[in-house]
């Protein structure tokens, strides 16, 4: 049977090239996360030979939500990272930089929904008509990117058009749903640490708050208000089945220590049984 | 000898009631799923939805668009982005499932065509009855 | 109570009950200083029992395809009414039971109870270890998460050290290069079909020698009266010994109460001890998270391999120690049984169990 066996296997070990990666990965490192990846556009911008204003993207980039989310140089920008010939080739879909008043549709290639809020907004009108207004980046920034908040709406960003009342109005119309969304995040990740799935409510919750978010693009505070309600009724449904969730946690521990009690009595029983002796 | 007794008695009882404690649960786990799911079915009429549109209809609490796709048939997908959860617009234009999140792209039969999506979309089973569609 | 003498009546010209409950319950008599730790095999066999009822309750709602194994799981945890409670226990009594049988096998040992004329019930017992590991290993897989698809991974891939079957036993146990859904499958049919009826196997062998071979007189530190070594067939039995209903079966029973109470103080209070967050995602297979490593029982193996240098080097010595393991009552035929007698026999076992904890706490980190 060993002969039989070992005949069979010099076939099979022509399909054996995963072994060299396991034979690597096996015993001389521990199974962790993922290898970076040969990056060379960041190899090029964080070296010396760098012009010192292009140094700083490389750093900004990796501190940002972007670089978080695997979001890399050429997801933006084009070209090749991996291969330095290609890197900012034309063929390879490179961009270079946008011009600023091509920084909507720049952005917009990915978060469509956003840019077609702002487009229709007040913003996004006087940014078209009289290139005066702020495009993505005056908001966000552009390789430092950090996740969207409702502290960027502030008064050093926002008055330097006009007037910080507009935009403060808009912040308070904002303020109870951000709020909101906020603590039901944490309301999930407390059940996740507890062993519940909450993938599923999870994405529930985002799809709601980026349906919320692009609702500000519009900078229309009307709006907001008189959707705030909608927003809220949606929020409820995600909260109450958060709370019934917690509730069906807790009944589980009192189940289960019950079930625990029972046992310890007729333990202790049977202890005192065993201590009896039978004469 | 009456202490023994006592005890035994006391054992008996705890075991009875322990055995309680799980019987009850048995019985729950094991008994038929009741009926709910046959109430969540949602029925459109054919003549709704046109050659080449779409109808929006909730599934579960979960929106599900409805496709009436000219030479394929009728399909209904999950609206829900397998990405991070946005609900996808349907460009009739090109044809395709766009979600404005992060651009993720999907063909008419919810696979992936470009963008973060992992998953193609969850197909909802779609029945014709007649003059009918039954879906889930 | 006179309905049940009306039964026992009933019983008694069919079966013979009165006999049968002489024979085994009240004239079965069991050693003078039979203390707790010789109640651990009957809390092995609780467990297992345990693990079978509630594996039966799982597989009814359980669905082994890789699409809908996650899925199902969370169905049974979330919608199923008490399905929880059953999951639970069968997560946290794998764990339980593999820790009462290693503690079983380590007061055998110290008590010497493998030798003459036992050898056979040691190899059966090992034997039921690697079956309960094959259990362990192959239900970790079947909840389909991050946790269980990598740790299947790492394990399926020591055999590639063996240099010329190695990859032929990996795609066996795979079922292809790489774990995917028909590995599920075949693991699965593993864990149901296949070691059940191995494992009852030798329960029954190791059963039937206990009782056709009688138990032995050793309690720990005093020296066996019986003259060594054994030369012809004589049941043990222990005359002026207690019967074994009520003494031994109600220590037995209290040993299965402790046994009850460790699994629900678990369920209780740290439900999500056996859940670290990998195994509350979906498997991807593109995605490997950081320190993944096999369940604790695999540990100390597991970091041996990794402290060799030459893998088919590291392997074999896993082999052989298995081996030694299992085939230890004719390795070791030394006619004391009393532990404290033999310190070096005793400083290697001591020596042993403390490199397996090293070797463990290690591998964790």
């Amino acid at each position: 049977m060993v002969m039989g066996l070992v005949l069979l296997a010099f076939p099979l070990t022509a399909f054996g090239d995963y072994r060299e990666e396991f034979e690597k990965g096996f015993l001389t490192k521990t199974w962790s996360g993922q290898q970076p990846e040969e990056n060379f556009c960041i190899e090029c911008h964080s070296s010396d030979k760098m012009k010192p204003e292009f140094l700083t993207i490389a750093e900004e980039w990796k501190a940002s939500w972007h670089a978080q989310n695997q979001i890399a140089c050429h997801d933006c920008h084009g070209g090749d990272p991996k291969d330095p010939s290609m890197s900012m080739s034309p063929h390879r879909g490179f961009v270079g930089k946008p011009a600023p008043n091509e920084v909507p549709e720049f952005c917009g290639k990915c978060h469509i929904g956003i840019l077609k809020n702002y487009l229709e907004s007040d913003h996004g009108k006087a940014f078209r008509s009289s290139g005066k207004g702020p495009n993505c980046v005056t908001c966000h920034g552009s390789h430092g990117i950090q996740q969207a908040n409702i502290e960027i709406i502030s008064e050093q960003r926002c008055s330097k058009c006009h007037s910080y009342e507009r935009a403060r109005t808009m912040k308070q119309a904002l303020f109870l749903t951000e709020k909101k969304i906020a603590e039901l995040s944490q309301g999930l990740l407390n059940l996740r640490k507890e062993g519940v799935y909450i993938d599923d409510e999870r994405m529930n919750l985002f799809s709601i708050q980026a349906e919320f978010r692009a609702l500000f693009h519009s900078v229309d505070v009307n709006m907001v208000k008189d959707r705030t309600d909608e927003f809220s009724h949606k929020l409820s449904a995600v909260e109450n089945r958060i709370r019934a969730t917690e509730r069906e946690l807790r009944f589980r521990r009192n189940f289960s220590a019950l079930i625990l009690l029972f046992f310890v009595s007729m333990g202790s029983v049977l202890y005192l049984l065993i201590k009896t002796p039978k004469e | 000898m009456r202490r023994r007794t006592f005890l035994r008695y006391l054992l008996a009882v705890c075991g009875t009631v322990s055995f309680a404690s799980f019987a009850y649960p048995l019985m729950r786990f094991l008994a038929p799923p009741g009926d709910a799911n046959k109430e969540k079915k949602v029925t459109l009429a054919k003549k709704d939805i046109p050659a080449g549109t779409s109808r929006i209809v909730l599934f579960d609490e979960k929106p599900v668009i409805v496709i009436n796709h000219p030479g394929k048939g009728y399909i209904a997908l999950s609206k829900v982005c397998t990405h991070l959860g946005c609900l996808v617009e349907f460009d009739t234009a090109r044809n395709l499932l766009i979600c404005p999140c992060h651009a993720g792209t999907y063909d008419l039969e919810g696979n992936v065509l470009s963008g973060p999506p992992p998953r193609p979309l969850a197909k909802i089973p779609l029945r014709v009855e007649g003059e009918q569609l039954v879906i889930g | 109570m006179e309905m049940i003498q009306r039964i026992r009546d009933w019983l008694e010209v069919r079966i013979g009950l009165d006999e049968l409950i002489r024979e085994n319950l009240t004239e079965y008599r069991v050693p003078k200083h039979i203390n707790l730790f010789h109640a651990l095999g009957a809390v092995a066999v609780v467990g297992y029992v345990i693990q079978v009822i509630t594996g039966i309750c799982l597989l009814i709602y359980y669905i082994p395809h890789a699409d809908h194994a996650f899925r199902s799981v969370q169905d049974i945890m979330t919608r199923v009414p008490y399905g929880w409670l059953f999951r639970q226990m069968h997560v946290v009594g794998s764990n339980l039971l593999i820790t009462a049988v290693l503690i079983h096998m380590v007061t055998i040992f110290l008590m010497g109870n493998y030798k003459r004329p036992r050898e056979l019930t040691w190899v059966s017992g090992g034997m039921m270890l690697i079956i309960t590991l094959g259990f362990g290993l192959s239900g970790y897989l079947l909840p389909w998460t991050q946790l269980s698809y990598w740790a299947t991974t790492v394990v399926t891939s020591i055999p590639t050290a063996f240099p010329v079957v190695g990859d032929f036993f990996t795609r066996l146990l795979r079922g292809g290069n790489y774990v995917t859904g028909v590995t599920l499958t075949r693991f699965f049919a593993l864990h149901v079909s296949i070691l059940p009826p191995l494992f009852v196997l030798f329960m029954a062998l190791h059963i039937t020698l206990i009782r056709r071979i009688g138990l032995s007189a050793t309690p720990f530190g005093k020296s066996d009266e019986e003259k060594r070594p054994l030369t012809e067939y004589r049941k043990k039995t222990h005359p002026d010994g207690h019967p074994y209903y009520p003494y031994l079966l109600e220590k037995q029973a209290f040993m299965g109460m402790i046994y009850f109470m460790g699994m629900f103080a678990i369920i209780t209070f740290a439900p999500t001890f056996f859940f670290p967050e990998e195994a509350t995602v979906p498997a991807d297979a593109l995605k490997t998270p950081e320190n993944i490593r096999p369940e604790w029982y695999l540990l100390a193996p597991y970091q041996m391999l990794k402290l060799i240098p030459n893998k088919l080097l590291g392997i074999l010595i896993q082999i052989i120690l298995v081996a030694v393991f299992i085939f230890w009552p004719f390795l070791d035929t030394h006619k004391e049984k009393n532990i404290f007698k033999r310190p070096v026999l005793r400083g290697v076992f001591i020596v042993l169990m403390i490199s397996m904890v090293i070797l463990m706490w290690w591998g964790s980190r």
